[in-house]
């Protein structure tokens, strides 16, 4: 009972000290925060084309489902790759606690370290879920105003979703930081994530415009499958609406595989239900490797 | 006795650390732990506190084994660290809350302890003032609050002045003194200052990893250190005087310095030469000799 208290009070304390400092809060959502205004600013009409070249010739659509659903599957983008970046981003109470020798302190503490690393996982969930929610919020505001077709359920499943994607990046944050030790390999670990997780999963351009190879590769990747999830239920209700205007569904089924709410492996359809188990395996996996790490941490001096 | 050290060894690769020593530390008295950087001082430190492991040898402190209960341990004791490792960003109020909480110190009985050491650290006026903001000397005393909210019964001073200014060091030392004479806490130190070290109970110096001398301030400078003379009228005369006798001297920009054995034996010269001594003065030898002497190495400016 007494090492639950000792493991809320350090969630609390790493949780605090993240948000003591503004720079850290400012960048970790700005990234999301850029890439929503590079989208409205510059890319909002080749996304639109693309959808409009999948209906019948000659057929119009009304511009709040176009530009909506453009929107989703640009939210589910950001979402979905933050989830990563942004937990290797806020990780950052837990490599500043080792540079400036604070882990010393707790050390020298009758405290468990596998409550210290547990808290520092905790504690980067959590903040993590803020900054996605805090996005979520300003994406969905964009949406209500250019189209809102996202259903209850949808919504509710897009906040699953996000809890999903921010597990799966806590843990692979957690996983890495074990092993980071200075400044100066944080900002290469952050640098490469940011740069390369977005392309690696598929968000930000769809994986049906990769070629065959690099298709299976990445469908190969459990990443990708955050964003698979992500993109079904963001872009469900718009599909909805579209099928309602009189859109074929040979066209919304184009749709769907054109733009990632299908994902194959080496060409076989994989449903929704397989996409969260392949996303909540790996999970286990990475749950089960960050424990190893930190129990044997815990026993080397 | 609060901390029995019986042969420890530590080794680092090829370099060793630690190499076989042995002390005791008897509880209530200001033990200073001696040594130049390098010399195995902060690795007997970590492992006394629980932050390395030990390659050999057996570390009690307040009879629990460093081994198997390691916990109970850290329960007694608490650390300055030479540099502060609380969070900066934050402030003192939440710094000593959360490392409270490691101690299973909660709610009231935090409040009541936080009271208790704001009244002995007068630390009421800044207990929301972010650490970042405070002065040298503050957050030392911070510091300290943080090493004394469990209530230990040994604290651990890991060169807790190094780098304050002379005010804040004797600001620093007040502290110490009041807590020692109020709760009669033992005091494990480790300090480049000798004029502190010469206020110890009990000194060990340790060089190369191995104890190089050890006993009473008192005791150490009887047998390591030499008084000196200091002349500065006549420093010719008195350098001519002593080169003759086979003292060595050393001209400094003011004055002539000479070693010697004792005090009696500067008298002796006195008495013979009476002529060179209108403007000189005898010193004791102090901890800095005694350290130089068993050590070959200046604590200065390391």
């Amino acid at each position: 009972m007494t090492e639950l208290k000792k493991f809320f009070s350090l969630v609390l304390r790493n949780t605090k000290y993240y948000f003591k400092d503004k720079v850290s809060f400012f960048m970790s959502l700005i990234t999301p925060l850029i890439l929503l205004v590079l989208y409205v600013t510059f890319l909002k009409n080749v996304y639109i084309q693309s959808f409009e070249a999948a209906f019948p010739e000659g057929f119009t659509v009304d511009d709040r489902i176009v530009n909506g659903i453009a929107g989703a599957w640009l939210m589910s983008s950001i979402l979905s790759v933050s989830a990563v970046t942004v937990a290797f981003c806020s990780n950052l109470v837990m490599v500043e606690d080792k540079i400036q020798s604070a882990i010393n302190d707790f050390r020298v503490s009758p405290i468990k370290s596998t409550t210290v690393s547990l808290a520092y996982f905790a504690s980067n969930f959590f903040v993590t879920f803020i900054v996605l929610m805090v996005t979520m919020c300003i994406g969905h505001i964009y949406l209500a105003a250019v189209g809102w077709y996202i259903n209850a359920g949808d919504f509710f499943m897009i906040i699953v979703d996000c809890i999903c994607g921010i597990l799966f990046g806590t843990l692979l944050a957690g996983i890495v930081g074990n092993f980071i030790k200075t400044q100066g390999s944080v900002s290469a670990v952050d640098t490469l994530v940011s740069s390369m997780y977005g392309f690696i999963c598929g968000a930000y351009m769809p994986i049906s415009s990769f070629s065959k190879g690099l298709q299976n590769v990445l469908s190969l990747l459990p990443g990708t499958y955050s964003v698979g999830i992500m993109r079904t239920h963001y872009m469900g209700g718009y599909l909805t609406a579209l099928s309602d205007a009189g859109v074929p569904a040979e066209a919304i089924e184009g749709i769907k595989d054109g733009f990632d709410a299908n994902l194959y492996v080496f060409g076989n359809s994989v449903p929704l239900g397989a996409m969260y188990a392949i996303l909540l395996g790996t999970c286990a996996v990475l749950l089960a490797a960050f424990i190893a790490i930190v129990i044997l941490k815990s026993k080397r001096k | 006795m609060i901390i029995e050290i019986e042969n420890l060894k530590k080794s680092f690769k090829d370099v060793t650390a630690v190499d076989g020593i042995s002390f005791k530390v008897k509880e209530g008295e200001l033990f200073s732990f001696l040594g130049v950087n390098g010399a195995g001082k902060s690795t007997t430190i970590n492992i006394i506190s629980g932050i390395l492991g030990k390659d050999g040898g057996t570390v009690k402190v307040c009879g629990h084994d460093i081994d198997n209960e390691a916990a109970e341990i850290k329960r007694n004791i608490g650390i300055v660290f030479q540099n502060s490792v609380l969070d900066k960003k934050l402030s003192v109020y939440d710094n000593l809350k959360s490392r409270a909480s490691f101690y299973g110190v909660f709610g009231q009985e935090f409040k009541s302890r936080l009271e208790e050491i704001c009244e002995l650290l007068d630390l009421g006026d800044i207990l929301k003032r972010q650490l970042d903001k405070l002065s040298g000397g503050q957050k030392r005393r911070i510091d300290i609050a943080r090493a004394l909210l469990h209530k230990p019964k040994l604290l651990i001073l890991d060169e807790p002045t190094t780098g304050l200014d002379p005010k804040t060091r004797i600001t620093v030392w007040g502290v110490v003194d009041k807590l020692r004479k109020e709760t009669g806490l033992t005091v494990f130190l480790t300090t480049h200052y000798m004029e502190e070290a010469s206020e110890s109970d009990y000194v060990v110096i340790i060089d190369s990893g191995k104890i190089a001398a050890e006993g009473t301030p008192h005791d150490l400078k009887n047998a390591y250190a030499s008084d000196f003379i200091k002349f500065y009228n006549h420093r010719d005369e008195a350098e001519k005087f002593f080169k003759e006798r086979g003292y060595i001297c050393k001209n400094e920009r003011d004055f002539t310095e000479v070693e010697l054995k004792g005090t009696a034996e500067a008298a002796e010269f006195v008495k013979q030469s009476p002529q060179l001594f209108d403007d000189f003065e005898i010193l004791k030898g102090n901890m800095d000799n005694v350290f130089l002497k068993v050590t070959g190495k200046d604590l200065k400016g390391v």
